[in-house]
């Protein structure tokens, strides 16, 4: 079946219960996308699928085809991104395994906020706690992130 | 040896677009085995030590023999080496280093990091360094003494010249390694100290930073295990025809630990794992339930009671006694489930060489694991005495050790690598063992079960004078009971061993977890007791200047004393790992029985700081870490089997149920101390002791529930 990545086009012949971040790891070899629990309460294998977050351990390869996917490596090429260059600036990764669901759960919420906001998006504390509060930290970089989508939103307002 | 890294000019001209961020480990090559690889470009590189490479592109690369599971080693151990070796940041490139025996006995862990490196990587900075200065003396033909070093160049002012290490490593290969060099002063740091960034961020934003569970080599087969549900039990039949039909399933076998399922591809192995029809011998620990445990823990004539520290009088009548309090606490299994679920890859290659990718704690003790399970008795017995009598390491197993997705003390143990090792022997293909989240939290070397017995004694004034602390547990250890911070005059702590029925492992803070939270709980029961305040109570019974410092700090800087019937606060203290750490919490009352952790604040001192960011981010995790355990989460077993599977019945914190957190470091030029768990133990406490003032009731079981 054929399946967008990342803009970019695959011809994959897998089994289509195969959810769709075994595939991504294993037979594209995008491993940005991580596996944490596999019954998709974990939020490490997040991907936009359509523009909208999905967890890519409880979505098939037969639900993504057809579809556009972006993975973590499709954020930008070189870490460009506001929310990469805020991720950066505060420092918010510490292991790093699940930060690819975070910063994508992240890209999510700005992104749906935009839609409706000319003028500036301002995620509030509950904003960003409903977004965030289904991916998961043992490392404990939650206050980091929390401030990164603020700063991220204030660089996004300035290019408004 | 670095075994997949590109030649030096090639890896230079890929990193330069984040230059000095890129890691080198785990990156796709492309050929049959790791030691066909090209080696690294060695007439263009020199090595002045087992820490260091320069190249002469002007590269300098530190090799950090600490695994980085994100308490920053792969920063901070080369912020102490350029420091001294006087070159600018942005010129240093990460490597991690192999199980060669040069770097002698690697494992990180107890938070020692920091201070097995502060003298000798400093030393190891200084003296080459100081080599580079002797080099471009000759080079310029003047005394060495006229000749300064500066970012990466060595200058001659009084003739205006100036040359750059990469220049100079032809000569310095030449010459004669220094023997006495000079450390700076602290005064004089430029790196150390300072907040820089973190060299393996770059990669953790953007999908590419590779951990154990993302190499990726030609060829690679992919395999699951599937232990005994019941401790100890052991494989009586396998029905796997059901399995063995899925397409792309190689084999279904039995190893010592289990069964082991080997496939094209992750799912295929994981799909096939759940069709397999294993019968069990579940061996004699079939009846434990946590019940049973804990009947036995608490039951104090079952067992030798060993002394661990006493002094003075534990009479519990003498005169001076007025009032005697006891208390009991039970803390629970707890497991470590770091987001990185288990995992290794290894690969015999046509010579009988074996390599191993693996996310671990401790390359040395992967090692070790290989070699028992790859070599026979014979075999290993001659290598051992080669290496004692002719100097010569057994090179035919290698570790290759990757970043790691979270360790707590999880990946100090080698099962994975074990497993991996008798399954890859099979094939001449590598072989990438992956465990799914289920066998993760039920085959975990938890962090143990214990239960303290408190008894208190406070004088006529209230204060207490008699401390009697038992500790009982499955391997239950001693320090953070010991540590004496209160010098009370009658104290004495004891260990009560159980046998060891659940398998047991490091647990971030490890004893100082459980027994720190059976001090300062108790503490402050006695200072309620004694009609005392806790934070007056601590600083009357403290003399250690830094301890009192950073309560009084953390207490100042809280809300502590704030007169809000809805809002409580509990402090806490450690002094362990050569580090104070003083926690304040404030609890909010939402409702009668519901309560909030709004903020800890806590103030640490530990000693010299080698990254004050660094700092913080451990704070934070370890708050992170130690209010998960204190509020969500244990460890039950039923019939020897462990209970919870997933994180759905073993949660971890959330992100909204996060406090704020504060941290304020102290200025400080007393020897570094450990960052990575101090801030763990006083968490619990600091909240039971919350609880306390607003209900008047102390916690006697973890969690608890808010």
């Amino acid at each position: 079946m054929e399946i967008s990545i990342n803009n970019q086009k695959f011809s994959v012949d897998v089994d289509s219960d195969m959810p769709l971040l075994w595939m991504l790891r294993d037979h594209l070899g995008l491993t940005g996308t991580k596996y944490g629990c596999g019954i998709g309460i974990c939020g490490s294998c997040v991907v936009l699928m359509d523009g909208h977050a999905v967890r890519s351990c409880k979505t098939t390869v037969s639900m993504a085809a057809g579809k556009s996917i972006m993975t973590i490596e499709g954020l930008s090429s070189d870490n460009s991104h506001l929310l990469q260059q805020a991720w950066e600036e505060l420092q918010v990764p510490q292991c790093g395994y699940c930060q690819s669901g975070q910063i994508l759960t992240a890209f999510n919420l700005l992104q749906t906020m935009s839609h409706d906001l000319e003028d500036g998006v301002f995620p509030t504390d509950d904003q960003i706690d409903v977004a965030m509060s289904g991916v998961l930290c043992r490392c404990g970089t939650y206050p980091r992130i929390r401030e990164a989508i603020k700063l991220a939103s204030q660089k996004m307002n300035k290019k408004l | 040896m670095t075994y997949f890294s590109p030649s030096r000019r090639k890896f230079l001209k890929v990193s330069a677009g984040i230059a000095g961020s890129a890691l080198v480990i785990g990156i796709n090559w492309g050929c049959d085995s790791a030691r066909e690889q090209e080696k690294v470009d060695e007439e263009n590189t020199f090595s002045p030590n087992a820490w260091l490479k320069l190249d002469n592109e002007g590269g300098v690369t530190v090799i950090v023999a600490e695994s980085e599971m994100g308490q920053g080693p792969y920063t901070l151990m080369p912020m102490m080496i350029a420091e001294e070796l006087e070159v600018n940041w942005s010129q240093i490139l990460v490597e991690r280093a192999p199980s060669d025996p040069i770097y002698g006995y690697q494992l990180t862990g107890g938070s020692s990091s920091i201070r097995k490196g502060w003298g000798t990587l400093r030393e190891a900075g200084a003296i080459t360094r100081t080599l580079m200065v002797e080099s471009a003396a000759q080079h310029f033909k003047v005394s060495s003494s006229e000749c300064s070093a500066f970012e990466g160049k060595v200058f001659h002012e009084k003739s205006g010249r100036e040359i750059g290490y990469k220049d100079l490593i032809q000569i310095a290969s030449e010459l004669p390694m220094p023997t006495e060099v000079s450390l700076k002063n602290i005064d004089d740091f430029k790196i150390i100290g300072q907040p820089l960034p973190r060299k393996d961020v770059p990669n953790k934003i953007n999908g590419k930073a590779r951990f154990g569970i993302d190499i990726k080599l030609p060829n690679m087969l992919y395999a699951s295990i599937i232990h005994c549900p019941v401790f100890g039990g052991k494989v009586k039949r396998i029905d796997s025809e059901k399995a063995k039909k899925i397409k792309g399933v190689h084999d279904i076998f039995q190893i010592n630990e289990g069964v082991a399922v080997v496939g094209k591809d992750t799912w295929t192995t994981f799909k096939a794992s759940s069709l397999i029809d294993i019968e069990w011998d579940t061996g004699k620990h079939q009846n434990t339930t946590t019940e049973s445990l804990i009947d036995d823990i608490k039951n104090t004539r079952l067992g030798k009671i060993e002394p661990i520290w006493e002094q003075g009088n534990l009479d519990q009548k003498q005169d001076k006694v007025d009032k005697l309090i006891t208390a009991n606490y039970l803390q629970p299994l707890q497991a470590h489930v770091p987001l990185e679920p288990m995992n290794c890859t290894a690969h015999f290659d046509s010579s009988g060489n074996l390599d191993v990718w693996v996310p671990t704690q401790s390359p040395s003790e992967a090692y070790k694991t290989a070699k028992r399970v790859s070599q026979s008795k014979l075999e290993r017995g001659i290598k051992k005495a080669q290496k004692k009598y002719l100097g010569i390491h057994d090179d035919s197993i290698r570790i290759h050790t990757t970043l790691i997705g979270g360790g707590f003390g999880r990946r100090l143990n080698q099962d994975y690598v074990a497993e991996v090792v008798q399954i890859a022997e099979r094939y001449d293909r590598p072989v990438q063992l992956v465990w799914t989240r289920e066998e993760d939290v039920q085959h975990d070397f938890y962090h143990p079960m214990t239960y303290h017995s408190m008894t208190g004694g406070l004088n006529s004034e209230g204060l207490p004078i008699l401390w009697d602390h038992l500790i009982a547990g499955y391997d239950a250890r001693k320090k953070g009971a010991i540590s004496n911070l209160y010098n009370i005059t009658n104290s004495r702590v004891q260990l009560l061993q159980k046998p060891y029925k659940i398998p047991k492992g490091s647990w971030r803070s490890v004893d100082r977890h459980y027994n720190v939270f059976a001090v300062e709980h108790f503490f402050d029961e006695l200072s309620l007791a004694g009609n005392h305040d806790p934070v007056e109570l601590r600083l009357k019974m403290v003399s250690d200047s830094r301890l009192r410092n950073v309560l009084e700090t953390a207490v100042n800087k809280s809300r502590w004393g704030l007169t809000d019937d809805s809002v409580s606060f509990g402090v806490a203290l450690i002094h362990e790992w050569g580090t104070y750490v003083a926690q304040v919490l404030e609890l909010h009352q939402i409702r009668d029985n519901q309560f909030n952790v709004k903020k800890v604040t806590c103030a640490i001192d530990c000693g010299i700081v080698i990254n004050p960011d660094i700092v913080k981010q451990q704070m934070e995790g370890s708050i992170v870490f130690g209010l998960s355990a204190a509020i969500k989460s244990k460890i039950s077993i039923n019939k020897g089997r462990v209970e919870q599977s997933n994180y759905h019945d073993y949660p971890i914190l959330r992100f909204d149920e996060t406090p704020q957190i504060e941290t304020i470091i102290i200025d400080s030029v007393e020897e570094p101390g450990g960052i990575g768990e101090p801030a763990v133990p006083p968490v619990a406490p600091a909240l039971a002791n919350a609880i306390l003032q607003a209900t008047g009731k102390p916690v006697r079981e973890l969690p608890v529930k808010l």
